[in-house]
């Protein structure tokens, strides 16, 4: 099935149905403010000019999508290397991207486009390039044909870096043309849907109840009601009811959330190895898929709790480098692994790092790093309590409250600091930390960009610091512990960066 | 990149015997930087001086409080010079044979170091008063994004341009193989 690139070629023509709805999305959001004096107004308008003006609007909508999917073409540029994109109706423009620039290529599909069975290619360049290059609707087997001519010049790039490095054993499966890696199955999902994330949902769901209660008092306030006869409605067994059916319910919606979250996001989970990348695909609604190749990876992080240990599962986050222009929305999109097991862990983790992370020797915090946290999160806020009901007796009867907040703020500073260490060996930096949550970070040293030592003039006399190692996929940072040996592994960091011939993109 | 040695050597090393960053010598920067340091300040506090002057020249009712904002503006100013001092004084570089470092911090001292094959690109500042007393900033760029990155205020312009040269040299020396 070899198709020819060469010659400019336009999208599927079913696209057209895609393009539409872009472009009417781009009319309405253009007009949002127009639409709504008309929605208002309608009644002083006759039927007949409404829909006539309807009618002309989707006419011209229509006629506009048509000439965008005739006036664009693209096609492969094999003398120069190029993958060329025309476009445009009136103000034609010409997009060349060399091939040695694309990074990534992707092939997502939203509702649309799955439908009418189409699928989106994006191509990602490196550099400064704000506008991605997207082609809006083509079908899968040329979608997966173009991608991997596009992603051709980057294979041999890879091939020939990793015979480099001699490592004879990727090469020969790179050879070996598809190969089915890890399948997320749903009843992980729904392991992982209905335990991960409690914090997140919880938070949101906290912020939703106070402001749902807030809007009922000034409610019932603005109704002319007195303001303690809100009180006096409830009695006390039953506002007791009233609270513990309200924990519950939020309990319930968390999970329920969450797992809905999860299913939806990563249905049918997929990683598949293509070559020397892996490539993920997943999604319900609309199904994402993404490349992962091992040398872009930066920082990798293992996350998972309690309940996740004992099911054996947990989440791979895996930061790859990001363009400078667009950090900051590179960074919260970090590619994420739902529910491995241990296996599937090893196997990509072997994969992605060439071998196993084994931890090295543990750099614990200093003591002061646990009385630092106890005089954040208790200390002061317990203050503040005091010092707030001195000065307003009714927030005494708040002080029941004190003690589950002491506990539970006691407890996630006690194992935050337990778990919070730092292993490092010739490979390998791992960091770990997080009370409920555990964090496991791993970081390859020849990916570091460069390194910060901060120490505070209190700090001095103690010999403590920070360290921060900056990467391209984010920031690895640890302290407060022994400067002195910080110190020293710095050195030792620099030396590892300064004599490595490992790439780290 | 040409770091390696081809004789290949797996010797244990010897975390103590490898060159230390703490030991490297710093520069300070150059003493008319602290004038330009000083200067910045100046017109900050002139601006927020006219803007307590215009407030009080055209509200009468605030004239009761103007003696202790004057204390306070006068706090705040001595303040500022004593930091502005110190961040100064703790400022310093330097460029060895494989990375650079930079130390700067009032409250807090930060150390960066980013070796050289790390470097995505090189800049170099020169505002309107450091031109005049013949300064630049350089500032190294990494990939590791603006918390890595490092600028270097207040060397002297013939120097600047030549560490811009040795690093934009060793950048090219870094990147010609892997280009291939």
């Amino acid at each position: 099935m070899k198709s020819d690139f060469s010659k400019p070629q336009r999208q599927s023509l079913v696209g057209v149905v895609v393009m539409f709805a872009d472009t009417l999305r781009g009319v309405i959001k253009g007009l949002w403010p127009l639409l709504i004096v008309w929605i208002f107004r309608l009644k002083d308008y006759d039927k007949f000019s409404v829909i006539a003006g309807a009618v002309a609007i989707i006419v011209l909508v229509a006629v506009i999508a048509y000439l965008k999917y005739l006036n664009f073409t693209f096609f492969l540029d094999e003398k120069n290397q190029e993958f060329v994109i025309r476009h445009g109706i009136l103000n034609k423009s010409r997009l060349a991207i060399p091939l040695d620039k694309i990074q990534q290529v992707n092939i997502n599909q939203s509702l649309i486009q799955r439908i009418i069975n189409v699928h989106a290619l994006e191509v990602d360049t490196a550099g400064s390039s704000k506008k991605e290059v997207s082609i809006r609707a083509i079908n899968h087997d040329l979608a997966l044909l173009l991608k991997e001519r596009l992603l051709e010049n980057e294979y041999e790039t890879n091939d020939d870096f990793t015979s480099e490095e001699g490592e004879v054993k990727v090469k020969t499966r790179s050879t070996e043309k598809e190969h089915p890696f890890i399948q997320i199955s749903l009843l992980t999902l729904f392991k992982t849907g209905i335990t991960s994330n409690y914090t997140r949902s919880f938070a949101l769901l906290f912020a939703f109840v106070i402001t749902t209660y807030q809007y009922i008092e000034d409610f019932i306030e603005a109704a002319g009601y007195e303001e303690d006869t809100l009180d006096s409605y409830f009695d006390p067994e039953l506002l007791l009811r009233f609270i513990t059916f309200i924990i519950v319910g939020i309990l319930f919606l968390t999970l329920f959330i969450n797992l809905g979250r999860t299913i939806i996001r990563y249905f049918d989970f997929k990683i598949t190895r293509k070559q020397n990348s892996l490539l993920l695909s997943h999604g319900l609604l609309s199904t994402k898929s993404t490349i992962i190749r091992p040398e872009k990876v930066q920082l990798l992080v293992i996350g998972r709790n309690f309940f996740q240990k004992k099911l054996g599962i947990q989440d791979i986050r895996i930061s790859q480098a990001f363009n400078q222009s667009t950090n900051k929305k590179q960074l919260q999109s970090a590619i994420e692994i739902p529910g491995c097991d241990d296996n599937e862990r090893d196997t990509l983790l072997k994969f992605l790092l060439n071998k196993i992370p084994e931890k090295g020797v543990a750099l614990k915090p200093s003591i002061r790093k646990l009385i630092f946290m106890i005089i954040k999160s208790l200390v002061i806020p317990i203050g503040v309590f005091f010092f707030i009901s001195y000065l307003s007796p009714e927030m005494r009867d708040y002080i029941i409250f004190l003690p589950i907040y002491i506990i539970f703020v006691g407890l996630i500073v006690f194992f935050s600091f337990r778990n919070y260490r730092l292993f490092v060996n010739n490979d390998f930096i791992i960091k770990k930390g997080g009370a409920w949550d555990v964090d496991t970070q791993i970081l390859a040293p020849h990916k570091i960009q460069g390194i910060s030592l901060t120490q505070y003039f209190w700090h001095k006399s103690s010999d403590i610091g920070i360290v921060t190692l900056h990467t391209a996929g984010g920031n690895l940072v640890f302290g407060l512990t022994n400067y002195t040996k910080l110190k020293e592994l710095t050195n030792y960091w620099l030396y590892q960066v300064e004599t490595t011939d490992k790439n780290w993109m | 990149m040409d770091t390696i040695n081809n004789d290949f050597t797996n010797n244990v090393i010897d975390t103590a015997s490898l060159p230390k960053f703490e030991e490297a010598v710093l520069t300070t920067l150059h003493p008319d930087y602290k004038k330009i340091m000083y200067f910045n300040v100046g017109i900050v506090y002139l601006i927020l001086a006219i803007a307590i002057g215009a407030v009080c020249y055209f509200n009468e009712q605030v004239h009761p409080y103007i003696v202790p904002a004057v204390i306070v503006y006068v706090l705040l100013l001595i303040i500022t010079i004593v930091f502005v001092n110190l961040s100064f004084k703790n400022r310093g570089y330097a460029f060895r044979a494989h990375d650079v470092i930079y130390k700067n911090g009032v409250l807090a001292t930060t150390t960066t170091i980013i070796p050289y094959n790390r470097v995505q690109h090189v800049a170099l500042h020169e505002g309107i008063l450091s031109r005049k007393f013949g300064l630049a900033a350089i500032e190294v760029f990494t990939a590791g994004g603006d918390s890595s990155d490092v600028k270097i205020a207040g060397i002297e312009k013939e120097q600047a341009e030549s560490i811009k040269q040795l690093l934009v040299g060793k950048i090219l020396k870094q990147s010609t193989p892997n280009e291939e």
